[in-house]
């Protein structure tokens, strides 16, 4: 196809899907069977407008219905508030009281408030329209957002018809500002958020919440969306700056697990928590953002760490951990909305006094720096949607930086190994791990797996995991070949990745065949999720101890149960047990005491 | 490529298999299906709406081939051109890869081969692909010829498979044949390949591929 033809055809797939908008749901629209999801609308459907898959209890939880009779009395007290919003009694008290939740009827109004739409809105009327107008004719997004709508919040009243009223609302915001933004465009996650906004706000009130919340420096989303995530970037290093400071042991479970905080965090940065917390939290979040702006995403995202650490550092495995996080929160959060936010209220006042509430200003990358309604003519690849060939000076720029977090992650293992461990090489061969903690379950001996495996950048870019595997069939095993001591497998992994600088481009040609294996290609499971490592806790004075502040919640309680001087071996999961081999012999290796006390 | 692979003993000294690990990365044009494809082979199911991937999802599953049980590590990233950037940090030093595109929409065969074209540029040269044709339930509508992609598979030495998340169409069966290209051989000779007993996921691997795993 030439380009006339293919410019021909963009121009009428745009203006197809436009018309599909237009009409609707009403006779002659082309919908497939598959596009209309089946719901039982009744019986199923929650206070927010979301339809479960059961039938919804026909009795009112008691402890709901005094939540919705405690909503019912701040119902009165808010409308008394609205009716003089700039007093200074209102200043006073809107903040704790938005902590305590907008009243959800009342959500539509309060939003447009915090946000100051109205003034937004008078300032640029028309507009919206002209956008819409401009989108018809030139949107190059038109599909891109098709396609989003189609799945974004189909388990919602609002958004279950295909094409129904808010689908239509949804397409059109969404395409408007597309063109209203030039430099953002549509960014897939921006549904989300527009989707939220719909549910509380008619059409063009969404529009300019949307943009608001793109461009007030309180918000500033807009250096989220574009090209090359630039915001993102500094969000996540802050996110990580904060774990280090405040659960280093957690940060070290997850860098031993390969797992990057983009990986388990985007949409929490991006759409603000949707589809990640249950939704009544969700909204409450929301209510803060609106109010205090960003410093809440930073806040709450440390927050759902600080709550469920505990959980993430018994999986051991990345799989497990992502999906505990992305999908298991999103079920069930396990804590109340209320003693949710309240912790969320205590880590902001943690974060603050650490100076860690807010990563500081926006990079000038990150600032709206185009006009906003100037059209400007979109490019032919851009209407045909050409993939570009090569990164642009941003992407790779994203590209690089997203790499040197994983290179900074490992290489902070690698020094705290260093440093707490000091001679490791002579604990490498052992049997046994010495773990000075019980809480903290990175103990030496996976952490000495990490001794010098200082990958390159391009082997470092997604995953490594300890093999743990090796090391608790040697330690259970008590095999005869002891010998096969860390430091073999060590320098296998450095050879794998000395191996990939630059390329990721490995061969098993090296001059060095591994052991066991390379790692050439970053891990992301352990193989073996290490069932029957052999550990003796050697008690300590918890006087030596430094404890992390208490106020920070993240304490750690010294061993100081052990009442004397013994050491004590246990053997953790011992349901894993596996028969041993000893001089081609079976025998089960098996302590009826998962605690010996060797005096 | 070094891929992990060990001999799991048992007891008695016989040979149980081999477990082998690979990294496989999907790439391909927004909504062609690179999330459903993993959720049916992954967990055996089909969303109508499945959300739309922001940046990467990460899952894994397990295959058994004869005497190897190949645990497949699989990326599933975001398929909007923004997101690009990001890519490579997934694909890198990834055994396998596929590239969908869906077989309503030509474009989307189009930016296939740009991301084929980009794979076999940047990623390890010894990269198993394969391209697949989805939403094959919708051939009515079809715009992309079967044809059309398997000459272009053939030419470009990439394994090809029409399929259809929803109806489970070939799913399965692409994986397998990924899993059956990839070299499982490398560290067989590895000396010393381990004390006795060393055992390496036996058994406990995780959900199983509906109708293609080891008894």
């Amino acid at each position: 196809m030439n380009e006339e033809d293919l410019l021909k055809r963009s121009a009428e797939e745009r203006d197809k899907i436009f018309k599909r908008y237009d009409r609707g749901r009403e006779e002659g629209a082309e919908i497939d069977p598959w596009e209309d999801p089946t719901f039982e609308v009744y019986h199923a459907t929650d206070r927010y407008g979301f339809i479960h898959d059961k039938r919804l209890p026909s009795k009112v939880d008691p402890q709901e219905a005094k939540k919705q009779q405690i909503e019912l009395e701040r119902v009165k007290k808010w409308r008394k508030m609205l009716k003089s919003w700039n007093s200074s009694v209102t200043k006073e008290k809107l903040h704790k009281r938005v902590f305590k939740g907008i009243p959800n009827s009342l959500r539509p109004q309060v939003w447009c408030l915090l946000l100051s739409l109205d003034k937004t809105k008078t300032e640029n009327r028309g507009k919206y329209d002209e956008m819409l107008k401009l989108a018809r004719k030139y949107s190059t997004d038109a599909r891109q957002i098709d396609s989003d709508v189609n799945r974004q919040f189909r388990e919602h009243l609002f958004y279950r018809e295909r094409y129904g009223i808010k689908q239509q609302s949804l397409f059109k915001v969404l395409t408007a500002y597309a063109m209203y933004n030039s430099e953002v465009g549509y960014c897939q996650g921006m549904s989300g958020l527009a989707g939220v906004l719909l549910m509380y706000m008619d059409e063009e009130d969404a529009f300019w919440a949307m943009h608001i919340l793109l461009t007030d420096p309180k918000f500033s989303m807009h250096g989220l969306y574009k090209e090359g995530f630039p915001k993102l970037t500094r969000f996540l290093a802050h996110h990580d700056r904060i774990l280090t400071k405040f659960m280093p042991g957690l940060k070290k479970h997850f860098d031993k697990h390969g797992l990057d905080a983009i990986l388990y965090s985007l949409k929490w940065f991006f759409v603000c928590f949707v589809e990640r917390v249950p939704f009544s939290l969700c909204l409450r979040i929301w209510d803060i953002y609106l109010l205090i702006g960003e410093r809440v995403i930073t806040a709450m995202a440390f927050t759902i760490l600080r709550l469920h650490k505990k959980s993430i550092m018994k999986l051991n495995d990345m799989d497990s951990i992502v999906h505990f996080i992305q999908v298991k929160l999103y079920k069930d959060f396990m804590y109340d909305d209320d003693s949710a936010v309240h912790a969320l209220e205590r880590a902001l006042e943690d974060l603050k006094r650490a100076k860690l509430d807010h990563p500081g200003p926006p990079t000038k990358d990150e600032i709206p720096s185009r006009p906003f309604g100037v059209f400007i003519e979109p490019t032919v690849d851009q209407i045909i949607g050409h993939r570009a060939e090569k990164f642009t000076e941003k992407e790779r720029e994203t590209n690089t930086l997203v790499v040197l977090r994983r290179e900074e992650a490992r290489e902070a293992l690698e020094n705290d190994v260093q440093l707490s461990v000091g001679d490791s090489a002579g604990l490498t061969g052992s049997k046994f791990s010495f773990d000075p903690s019980m809480d903290d379950t990175s103990s030496l001996l996976e952490d000495c797996q990490h001794m010098g495996s200082k990958r390159s950048l391009a082997d470092t870019s997604v995953t490594s995991t300890a093999d743990l595997s090796v090391f608790s069939t040697i330690t259970r095993s008590q095999a005869h070949e002891n010998s096969l001591d860390t430091h073999s497998n060590v320098s296998d992994n450095s050879v794998g990745g000395a191996s990939s600088v630059g390329s990721g481009i490995v061969t098993s040609s090296g001059a060095h065949k591994p052991l066991f294996s390379t790692h050439s290609t970053p891990r992301a499971t352990p193989h073996n999720p290490s069932p029957d490592v052999l550990r003796i806790y050697v008690p300590y004075s918890p006087l030596d101890t430094p404890l992390v502040s208490p106020h920070n919640g993240d304490v750690k309680v010294p061993p100081n149960t052990f009442p004397d001087n013994k050491i004590r071996i246990r053997v953790d999961n011992d349901e894993l047990l596996t028969p041993l081999v000893e001089h081609g012999q079976i025998r089960s290796f098996r302590i009826d005491s998962p605690e010996i006390d060797l005096k | 490529m070094a891929n992990r692979t060990g001999t799991a003993q048992r007891p008695n000294g016989q040979t149980q298999g081999k477990i082998c690990q690979f990294k496989l990365v999907l790439l391909g044009e927004s909504a062609v299906g690179k999330s459903s494809l993993v959720l049916r082979f992954v967990k055996g199911q089909f969303h109508e709406y499945q959300e739309s991937t922001i940046g990467a999802a990460f899952l894994t599953q397990t295959v058994c081939l004869d005497d190897t049980t190949v645990k497949f590590e699989i990326w599933d990233t975001a398929g909007q051109e923004r997101y690009h950037s990001l890519a490579p940090m997934y694909y890198r030093g990834a055994q396998a890869a596929i590239v969908v595109y869906d077989i309503t929409n030509q474009d989307t065969f189009g930016r296939a081969k740009t991301w084929v074209k980009e794979l076999q540029r940047q990623a390890s040269p010894n990269i198993v692909i394969a391209l697949a044709g989805n939403k094959q339930d919708l051939a009515n509508k079809r715009m992309v010829e079967f044809e059309e992609a398997h000459a272009y598979a053939d030419e470009h030495g990439l394994l090809f498979m029409e399929t259809s998340a929803k109806t489970a169409m070939n799913v399965n069966d692409i994986f397998l044949a990924i899993a059956k290209k990839l070299p499982k051989n490398e560290q067989a000779g590895a000396p010393g390949g381990g004390g006795q007993g060393r055992r390496l996921v036996d058994g406990d691997t995780g959900p199983k591929a509906a109708g293609n795993c080891c008894k």
